[in-house]
């Protein structure tokens, strides 16, 4: 095809894209739809993460401690800022974990007088396994138990001039080599996926109005009774489904980006986030990506049978995606760079890397963007056919 | 002129038109008659296009819609049996857009526009949104957005319809002006007074074939009855109503 003839093709399709712009934007609950989850979920992702950080600096197990009396040195040595210990005479631990205390450390009768006699004594651990919070108390109080035994152990040797270390051989201390990028990329691996997922969710409602609601509202026929061609119908729905998409997208990047002076990037290891450059980008690499999520839901949809079928097999159209990328993320696969061709995997990589300011290969971006480019103009061609299907038309 | 040649066509194996032939000749208004089942609808889908025969051939005007749709889309104005609208667009945007697609712009387009604006009387509808029309205002916006491009062949689909009499008389009044003006005209209809008041030919449709073709007058000397509903049943039915209903059986 020439490139006059695909400029005459654009030509004639103009009218035509003017009706379905037209048609999208003025689809108040399409919009509705784009615009509210588009700036959803970086509001809740901003709120999550001050939740999350404020709820981690306020943390402070609470301990009860029964029979402290005859554990002084522990009932002492054991306060600390994140432990909260209170010495009780009497009670039961059942109910004491059923009050607000998230540990009981029980000593036994005999504590002090086995701890004099070096015969070691038994403390009673008592935590409820089915609380969320048992699990960071117990190591709270662990560790500080393990310090502090650490520290009389030290003691007695030292007081029988034994050099403490004999007693260890070695000696482990974890060192975290992660750079700041590597952990804001952990906390924040969610964002391209919602990102992404916006897209889904902000095209779906035209995609499905623009191709089986046409269908359904017997206004197809009249459009395919004009002299345009099949891909001419199909590119114009595709952009007018990906204008709104697009949108979706750019509002929720604009959001992240808006809201990040406030979300505490410092407390989850977030040095520096992303530049004015980067969110351009962003913005421009989600285009193709569009136009790819646009012509594929139109495509599904066109095959459907209802619109509420059309509805149904999208929704579960757009969750299939997002679960592989999720799966990607959870199972941190090392993936080759050549993945970056394949339109949702590529598209995650740079989101994520542009998301914290790390460099992002134009190279790849680029290949990546023109691969989905040519996906979308496979998909429009088998739109074209799709649009000579019979069944298309009602009751044929 | 409109020309079907010999078409057959089957959905999924039924046959459901059977060596159809006929013309529509030029500047003539012409109607198919068919019990509902019989192919009236697939075969006008079939002239514009929108299906494709198993066999035969269609020739609108000069050009067959198997290997030439956009020739013959953009010679032909079509208003389906049932048809939507599309409702977030004004009454003048729709027909713009409708317009432009047949390549109509600049003055002309404003020229067409007004044109079908004045003949359907569409005035108190122009500026509106078509969400919530009426059966008889969807059916004048339908019948405009067919005609703004002046097509030289009009085919309509069982056009009156759910319409009422003011509507029926306008689209009445429209299709004898087309007429005049050379338009060639082909419509489906079940109801006779309509057919036999509009109709300058008939064709009667029984089975997916042509059992009947002549002016109402015609058909009534064909078949020896009076008026054209009674030679309809005759020829579609293949029975006299007079003689079914002495019968006791339905007409």
């Amino acid at each position: 095809m020439s490139s006059r003839a695909v400029f005459q093709g654009w030509k004639q399709m103009a009218p035509l894209l003017r009706k379905e712009l037209l048609e999208a934007w003025r689809d108040r609950r399409a919009l509705i739809m784009a615009v509210c989850f588009s700036l959803m979920f970086p509001v809740m992702l901003a709120g999550g993460t001050t939740f999350m950080v404020k709820k981690q600096s306020e943390e402070v197990t609470r301990v009860a401690l029964l029979g402290a009396e005859r554990a002084p040195l522990i009932s002492e040595r054991l306060t600390s800022p994140n432990l909260d210990v209170d010495s009780l005479g009497e009670g039961s631990p059942r109910e004491l974990l059923a009050e607000d205390y998230d540990v009981v450390l029980e000593f036994s009768d005999d504590f002090d007088q086995r701890y004099q006699d070096f015969r070691a004594p038994q403390v009673y651990l008592y935590v409820n396994g089915s609380e969320s919070t048992s699990g960071r108390a117990q190591r709270d109080v662990q560790e500080r138990l393990g310090a502090l035994q650490q520290l009389v152990v030290t003691q007695r040797l030292t007081a029988r001039g034994v050099a403490p270390r004999t007693l260890s051989p070695w000696r482990v201390e974890t060192r975290d080599v992660s750079t700041p990028s590597s952990r804001g990329a952990l906390i924040l691996a969610t964002v391209p996926g919602l990102l992404i997922m916006t897209l889904f969710v902000a095209c779906l409602s035209t995609a499905v109005d623009s191709s089986a609601g046409e269908r359904e509202r017997l206004s197809l026929e009249p459009l395919l009774l004009q002299p345009l061609a099949g891909w001419q119908i199909i590119t114009a729905k595709t952009v007018a489904v990906a204008s709104l998409g697009w949108l979706g997208s750019l509002l929720a990047i604009t959001a992240l980006v808006l809201l990040m002076p406030i979300m505490p990037l410092t407390e989850l290891g977030i040095q520096r986030a992303t530049t004015v450059s980067g969110v351009i980008t962003m913005g421009l690499i989600m285009l193709p990506l569009a136009l790819l999520v646009a012509v594929l839901q139109i495509l599904l949809a066109l095959r459907s049978h209802s619109f509420k079928d059309a509805q149904t097999q999208l929704s579960i159209f757009q969750i299939a995606p997002l679960v592989m990328l999720m799966m990607l993320d959870i199972a941190q696969v090392k993936l080759a760079e050549s993945w970056q061709l394949l339109p949702l995997v590529g598209h995650q990589q740079w989101l994520k890397g542009l998301l914290i300011g790390d460099w992002v290969s134009p190279g790849w971006m680029l290949s990546g963007s023109l691969v989905t480019l040519g996906l979308v103009a496979a998909a429009v061609m088998t739109g074209a056919r799709a649009l000579r299907r019979e069944n298309l038309l009602s009751a044929s | 002129m409109i020309r079907v040649d010999n078409i057959c066509k089957s959905f999924e194996g039924q046959p459901v038109l059977r060596n159809l032939s006929f013309e529509v000749p030029d500047g003539r208004i012409t109607a198919l008659l068919g019990a509902n089942g019989a192919g009236k609808t697939s075969c006008l889908r079939i002239v514009c296009g929108l299906l494709q025969a198993n066999s035969g051939q269609v020739l609108v005007g000069d050009a067959d819609p198997a290997t030439d749709p956009m020739a013959v889309r953009r010679q032909l104005g079509v208003v389906g049996d049932r048809e939507g609208l599309y409702e977030r667009l004004t009454v003048r945007e729709y027909l713009s857009v409708f317009a432009e697609m047949q390549g109509l712009s600049g003055a002309v387009l404003q020229e067409a526009l007004q044109a079908v604006r004045d003949e359907l009387e569409l005035d108190g509808l122009w500026n509106r949104r078509t969400k919530g029309f009426s059966q008889g205002e969807r059916m004048k916006v339908s019948l405009a957005r067919a005609l703004v491009h002046r097509p030289r062949h009009l085919i309509l689909d069982e056009p009156t319809r759910g319409l009422d009499v003011l509507a029926v008389r306008l689209l009445r009044k429209t299709l004898l002006r087309l007429r005049a003006a050379g338009t060639t005209i082909l419509f489906s209809s079940h109801v006779m007074p309509e057919v036999a008041e509009l109709s300058d030919r008939v064709l009667v449709m029984a089975a997916g074939q042509i059992v009947g073709a002549g002016t109402p007058e015609q058909l009534a000397a064909a078949t020896g009855c009076t008026s054209l509903e009674d030679s309809f049943v005759a020829l579609a039915y293949g029975q006299r109503p007079a003689v079914a209903q002495a019968e006791g059986e339905p007409a």
